[in-house]
């Protein structure tokens, strides 16, 4: 008796000090996005003296400074939702397409091209920078949003994922379709996209992400305000009159609205979100 | 064959004609990808290892200065405290990461947690927050004359320009954000190990930190050098961080904290097309070698299975 209670004892403890560690741990984390959260309702003034407690006066003001900055950042937001999008759609199309040839047709060259492709994922995309700048110089495309969204839209590895995914598909399914009548395109429309909407959804919020949140290549090629990301304005965001001085409230402002799309879809996914997000690790 | 066999001259031809269908769908279906691939991918980065042995600087003629490229970026000082810089990057945020990441799934994981899926998604949420934002936010944290932490503690202290204490600051963020990420994984390697080993130590009275140290950390250390490893070849192309967290507004990071890719961009802003892709194509030799490394211990870990 005296043993069973001396164990639950400990256990209840143990459970406790288990769970204190990690709700301090879950502080830790979170500590930031709530600085950037609450700091965003403060004034930019107010940043300069009070720039850790609650605000002294919660105000709206640095959301609307947003759209007022630089002729109006909502200019910058709409590019970066834009490119992102466009990225997205294109490329889980081309990936699809052709993970569905590579995955149900038997061709000549299926699998040298096939590793080839894979081999590539080797090789660090920033690699391409400078052919890339030269060429779309060439063609006038710097300080286009196309120059953004084009050298995203073929990952290699959405390419290998959806194959991964559609090689499970039974062929009973494709060739039921054909039965009824169903062409090529028929196939891929009606069979092969519903069949793995789960992992072009997966590939698709975390093409989206990382599209959302570049940075090294944008910051290249997007020198006009008109053109740039929301990315790449943030950190250039300085007091319109005094210059230099960065204008926290404002930029913590655009660090909420920059987050926030994601942060909605993760909330309402979170496990789905998660698992799409390390799919690249896991996988291996 | 018989006779019977030849099928009438009528669907013979509307065969052939699905038949020359089917052969040509599957490269009708690649094609888009294959021609963007070529394209936009894997054309510049061969236009780009062209590049590496011209002196070109965006219009005009392409002067061939064999190896020079290469022997100028190699024999350049940046270079290397830029790689020294990267390599310091990964050290010092890996190892606390990874541990860190390790033993916050082991508590998820442990029996005692009720709530583990309160847990999750808050430790992971960070890696929701752009690069580009948390670096802001931990610019704005770590500010000398209005930052948070400097109000907090009535200090000083200059974080982010001493740049001593601005590389830990850099470090910091990859911490703060990466950790979710490394969780995930840690988390999924500890559920694949079986129940069974750890019952039979606790009937063999195993404690807690014995199953810990003699059971799970051997049985995952595979998976903390895939983890190292991956880290690697992401630090190696590390960027918005440190040049935001260190940078002025609309510039790059000073060279005792900038990364190598610095090295790329900046000769892309000088037209120095030819320095830039020697750059790029000697981080890719690294990349190439820790890929390789990561391939052997991988392929390790298959033969031990």
């Amino acid at each position: 008796m005296k043993g069973a209670q001396r164990y639950r004892a400990e256990h209840t403890t143990r459970q406790a000090a288990a769970h204190l560690l990690l709700v301090l741990a879950c502080l830790a984390f979170l500590y930031p996005m709530a600085l950037m959260t609450i700091n965003s309702f403060k004034a930019d003034a107010e940043m300069y003296v009070n720039p850790a407690g609650f605000p002294q006066r919660w105000t709206l003001q640095s959301y609307g400074k947003i759209f007022q900055y630089h002729g109006g950042m909502w200019i910058n937001y709409v590019n970066s939702v834009i490119i992102a999008v466009t990225s997205t759609v294109l490329s889980v199309l081309l990936c699809a397409l052709a993970a569905f040839a590579f995955a149900k047709y038997r061709f000549k060259g299926r699998n040298l091209i096939f590793s080839l492709l894979l081999a590539t994922m080797m090789v660090p995309p920033e690699i391409t920078i400078p052919g890339l700048y030269v060429i779309f110089a060439k063609l006038q495309w710097i300080n286009t949003l196309r120059a953004q969204i084009l050298p995203t839209i073929t990952p290699v590895l959405g390419l290998f994922l959806i194959r991964q995914y559609m090689l499970d598909i039974p062929d009973s399914l494709i060739e039921a379709a054909k039965i009824d009548g169903a062409g090529h395109i028929t196939v891929f429309w009606k069979v092969m996209v519903p069949t793995s909407a789960p992992i072009l959804g997966a590939f698709a919020i975390l093409h989206f992400m990382s599209v959302w949140n570049a940075y090294t290549w944008p910051v290249l090629v997007a020198t006009k305000q008109q053109v740039q990301p929301i990315m790449v304005i943030l950190p250039q965001l300085v007091d319109p009159i005094i210059g230099f001085l960065p204008v926290w409230g404002t930029i913590m402002a655009g660090c909420v609205l920059s987050t926030l799309p994601l942060l909605i879809v993760f909330v309402a996914f979170q496990d789905k979100f998660i698992s799409s997000v390390v799919i690249g690790a896991i996988k291996e | 064959m018989n006779a019977q066999d030849v099928p009438p001259p009528g669907p013979t031809a509307f065969a052939r004609l699905t038949c020359w269908k089917d052969l040509l769908a599957p490269y009708l279906f690649i094609f888009p990808f294959i021609v963007s691939f070529l394209a936009l991918f894997l054309g510049p980065a061969i236009y780009a290892l062209l590049l590496s042995f011209f002196r070109y600087a965006g219009y005009g003629k392409a002067t061939w200065v064999g190896l020079r490229n290469y022997t100028i970026i190699l024999n350049y000082d940046v270079f290397w405290i830029e790689m020294r810089n990267v390599l310091f990057y990964w050290i010092a945020h890996a190892i606390p990461m990874v541990i860190l990441a390790f033993l916050l799934a082991v508590l998820v994981n442990a029996k005692v947690i009720t709530r583990k899926n309160f847990f999750k998604p808050i430790i992971f949420v960070p890696q929701v927050v752009a690069s580009v934002a948390a670096a802001l936010l931990f610019q704005n944290f770590f500010g000398t004359k209005y930052g948070i932490l400097n109000n907090l503690l009535g200090t000083q202290i200059p974080w982010l320009t001493d740049m001593d204490l601005a590389r830990w600051a850099v470090v910091i963020v990859l911490v703060w954000r990466g950790t979710g990420y490394w969780f995930v994984i840690c988390l999924a390697g500890l559920t694949t190990i079986s129940n069974e080993i750890i019952e039979a130590a606790i009937v063999d009275g195993a404690t807690a930190w014995q199953r810990l140290i003699r059971i799970t950390i051997p049985l995952m250390h595979k998976t903390f050098l895939f983890v190292f490893v991956v880290d690697a070849i992401v630090t190696l192309r590390l960027f918005a961080e440190p040049n935001v967290l260190a940078g002025k507004p609309g510039t790059l990071a000073p060279v005792e904290m900038a990364p190598v890719i610095n090295l790329v961009v900046e000769n892309v802003r000088n037209a120095q097309f030819g320095l830039a892709a020697a750059t790029g194509w000697l981080l890719f030799v690294v990349i190439a070698f820790v890929s390789w490394l990561q391939f052997r211990l991988l392929q390790r870990k298959a033969e031990e299975r």
